[in-house]
């Protein structure tokens, strides 16, 4: 059984001893290491702070925007009040623009006596009035017409 | 070692406590961080908005904010009040009232001011800063708090109103569209938690419900609505009459054009108008239809090939003998008359005698058939299905052809007259376009088609109509440059109370169609209550459809089919009630002379107008039915 003198092999530069100082490439390793370390630290806490004003940003953002839709629809509402058309009848009159006269009242004014005519006395640009004398006249002349008839107090039917 | 000993004891202590805190205290401090710093932030998104056919909106939402306030947080309810009121200019009794009673009643939940604009609110905001710091974003003043809110903005004021509807101060449909499509249009409650900064300031949130509200796109077009409107108003006031609709509509497609009733109201101060002036008469009220109603007998049995158009009638004297009711006598209808005359002049002889022929089991299936007695299926809330019945025996039979004993809505009639106007298909109206999510479409309304008469029968009515207008009732509804077709309608209208027709109370129609040969529009008018001297449908009603087509076929880009010519028509022309119609009771045998009934006094349209235009109507008489 042969024993192996290892310490003959052994070389004495890797051997320690107490007192001796670290090595320098040690303690650049740890430096790095720390540095790596507290640099990831700072690194994290800016991106927190960063994320932070991010979100803050974001919020005012999303508030902005919520304030600008709400008066986009606001500005969407006052166009359509400007545009529809009671709006523009009450501006065009301000602007001194008269109403064509009304169709419909002007065949009812033809219709029912068209032999008599009631005179008419413009009050404005866009009303018209009929004289109370004419109105008389009017019915004075619609005498009540005579009909037999047979003498009903039930309901009765009409049509047209 | 002892050095050594004290620091793991330390360390390990605090490993300890932190285990402790991490681990068995976990939940409690998480719980207090997130309440330290996050809110949960319920908001209704903003109601869905309704657009026209051309994308203008008609009714739309804002947000708002209300002033709230929490009384167990405010101590000095006195100061406070003062202060308050001075802000918001008003008397300090108005936020002490509320404010003490909240605060004796332990409430947490006060209203101070409702639905204020953004303006106000930055100025309350500014005016209401006191030193003691709250979240930025809120009142920064003790117990006072913003609440999001919204507004319904209706852009138009009282331009269809009753079609749109409104809705109330908590944000709920309430009539017509807005109610009807509350499912839709409700915006609903979104949940938001935000997180905080020590100074208040949101740095992280996120939705966690949400759904956005749809919009409704209508059928009507706000032009074509503005229009018919104005023509309504003036016919209404010019006939001073109590009220009045009119309604256009495309044959083809079903589609409501526009939807009038007249008195109407502003929904954006609605508190502020009569409850009846909601109402949508269009499709809520049910009147007896009278003349207008004559197409079933005539359209039945021209469709059943037992008259022709220009087939002729027999009317001997003219008067129809009844069994214990009113004889009828029709003055128009002596000797022969052709079919097309008879309907132009509106005989009620050649009517009743055509629906005899037509037969009780067949009139009550066209009636049916023409969609009366039934809802239309309109997307409006309350929409009333009209009185539409087997006739029990002939004399009903005849009550019911010449429009009594039956109850119809305006829809209705407008639809059956649709029906003939589109080649014998009967289109379901509709007021719905579509429905949009996100501005896209995401559903639209398809009309249901019922074949109700061939297309020939529908032409040959068509034909018969157009008749009316140009030598029969209707001539005031000869238009400039087209050719038109319809029918008036004057019915008396029935007395609830006195269970009897009123002989003084009319509704007066027309339901027409133009142009005459292909039919682009379809136009009902009906006024209740005429009272202007004119009654009959042919006075007041036609002039306004008049208005109305002359004013809406050119936007609808349809050209002139006739000449174009300015004629006004006299009174003189158009066969009226009194010359139609007269009626004998049988069982009485005195005869005596009577003058006719002293119509009301004649006051001339344009003072009426005035007269009108100051009352509001207070209650609205229900039509029923005659039930004799």
């Amino acid at each position: 059984m042969s024993r192996k003198n290892t310490s003959k092999n052994r070389n004495p530069q890797n051997v320690k001893r107490e007192g001796d100082p670290i090595p320098w490439r040690y303690c650049l390793l740890t430096l790095g290491c720390g540095l790596i370390l507290v640099g990831g630290f700072f690194f994290a806490a800016r991106q927190h702070f960063s994320s932070i004003d991010y979100g803050i940003k974001n919020s005012q953002l999303k508030k902005q925007k919520d304030e600008l839709e709400t008066a986009q629809r606001q500005l969407l509402i006052d166009k359509e009040f400007a545009l529809s058309p009671t709006s523009i009848k009450k501006v065009a009159k301000e602007y001194g623009f008269t109403e064509v006269a009304a169709s419909i009242e002007s065949l009812y004014t033809e219709s029912k006596d068209t032999k008599v005519k009631p005179k008419t006395e413009k009050i404005s640009d866009t009303k018209t009035v009929v004289k109370k004398s004419d109105v008389n006249t009017r019915k004075e002349e619609k005498k009540p017409e005579n009909k037999t008839i047979v003498k009903t107090d039930s309901k009765t039917k009409k049509g047209v | 070692m002892l050095i050594v000993a004290f620091f793991v004891l330390w360390i390990g202590g605090i490993g300890a406590r932190l285990v402790h805190l991490q681990i068995n205290q976990h939940t409690e401090l998480r719980g207090k961080a997130l309440n330290q710093r996050r809110d949960t932030v319920k908001e209704k998104q903003l109601r869905g908005t309704i657009y026209d056919r051309d994308e203008h909106p008609l009714a739309m939402s804002l947000k708002v904010k209300s002033l709230v306030a929490d009384p167990s947080e405010i101590e000095n309810i006195e100061a406070t009040s003062k202060q308050i009121a001075k802000i918001l200019n008003v008397k300090t009794e108005t936020i002490l009232k509320p404010l003490k009673e909240g605060k004796e009643r332990n409430k947490r939940f006060v209203y101070l001011a409702r639905k204020l604009d953004d303006a106000t609110v930055k100025n309350i905001n500014e005016r209401l800063e006191t030193a003691e710091l709250k979240k930025n974003d809120l009142p920064k003043y003790t117990g006072l708090h913003w609440r999001e809110e919204q507004k319904r903005s209706y852009p138009h004021n009282s331009l269809a109103a009753q079609l749109i509807g409104f809705s109330n101060g908590e944000d709920v449909g309430s009539a017509g569209i807005e109610q009807s499509q509350e499912t839709l249009l409700h915006g609903a409650v979104t949940k938001t938690w935000r997180d905080r900064d020590r100074y208040g300031r949101v740095y992280d949130e996120e939705e966690i419900e949400r759904e956005e509200p749809k919009d409704v796109v209508l059928t009507i077009s706000n032009s074509i609505q503005y229009k018919v409107e104005q023509a309504l108003e003036k016919g209404v006031k010019a006939a001073n009459a109590k009220s009045g609709i009119a309604i256009a509509m495309n044959p083809r497609t079903g589609e409501i054009l526009a939807m009038a009733n007249y008195p109407s109201f502003d929904p954006n101060r609605y508190t502020e108008f009569a409850v009846e002036n909601y109402t949508n008469r269009a499709v809520q009220n049910m009147y007896a239809p009278g003349s207008v109603f004559k197409i079933i007998a005539f359209g039945g049995a021209l469709n059943e090939n037992l008259i022709k158009a220009d087939g002729e009638i027999n009317c001997g004297n003219g008067v129809i003998k009844m069994n214990g009711r009113d004889d009828i006598v029709d003055k128009h209808c002596h000797q022969t008359i052709s079919y097309t005359d008879a309907l132009a002049v509106s005989s009620n002889y050649a009517t009743i005698k055509t629906a005899k022929l037509l037969g009780n089991e067949n009139f009550f299936d066209y009636s049916q058939r023409f969609g009366f007695g039934k809802p239309t299926g309109i997307e409006v809330p309350a929409e009333a299905r009209g009185t539409v019945r087997s006739p029990a025996n002939a004399d009903s039979l005849a009550s019911m052809s010449i429009g009594y004993e039956v109850n119809v809505t305006a829809l209705q009639t407008l639809s059956a007259y649709g029906t003939i106007a589109n080649d014998g298909v009967r289109v379901t109206p509709r007021l719905i376009k579509e429905i949009r999510q996100d501005g896209k479409a995401i559903s639209t309304t398809e009309a249901e088609t019922t074949q109700v008469m061939s297309a020939e029968t529908a032409k040959n009515l068509r034909r018969m109509l157009e008749k009316v207008v140009t030598g029969g009732t209707a001539k005031r509804a000869k238009l400039n440059g087209y050719t038109a077709g319809g029918k008036t309608g004057t019915a008396w209208k029935y007395n609830a109370t006195l269970k009897k027709y009123d002989e003084n109370k009319y509704i007066s129609s027309f339901i027409g169609f133009a142009p005459a040969e292909n039919p682009k529009i379809v136009i009902a008018v009906v006024l209740d209550e005429p009272q202007g001297g004119a009654r009959d449908g042919g006075q007041v009603s036609a002039p306004i459809f008049r208005e109305i087509a002359e004013s809406v076929l050119p936007e609808l880009g349809i050209k002139p089919d006739t000449n174009i010519k300015n004629e006004t028509v006299a009174d003189e022309d158009i066969p009226t009630e009194t010359e139609t119609t007269a009626t004998k009771k049988t069982e009485k045998k005195s005869v005596e002379t009577k003058k006719e009934p002293k119509k009301e006094e004649e006051k001339p349209s344009t003072q009426k107008t005035k007269e009108s235009a100051a009352q509001k109507p207070k209650t609205e008489t229900k039509n029923k039915s005659s039930g004799k």
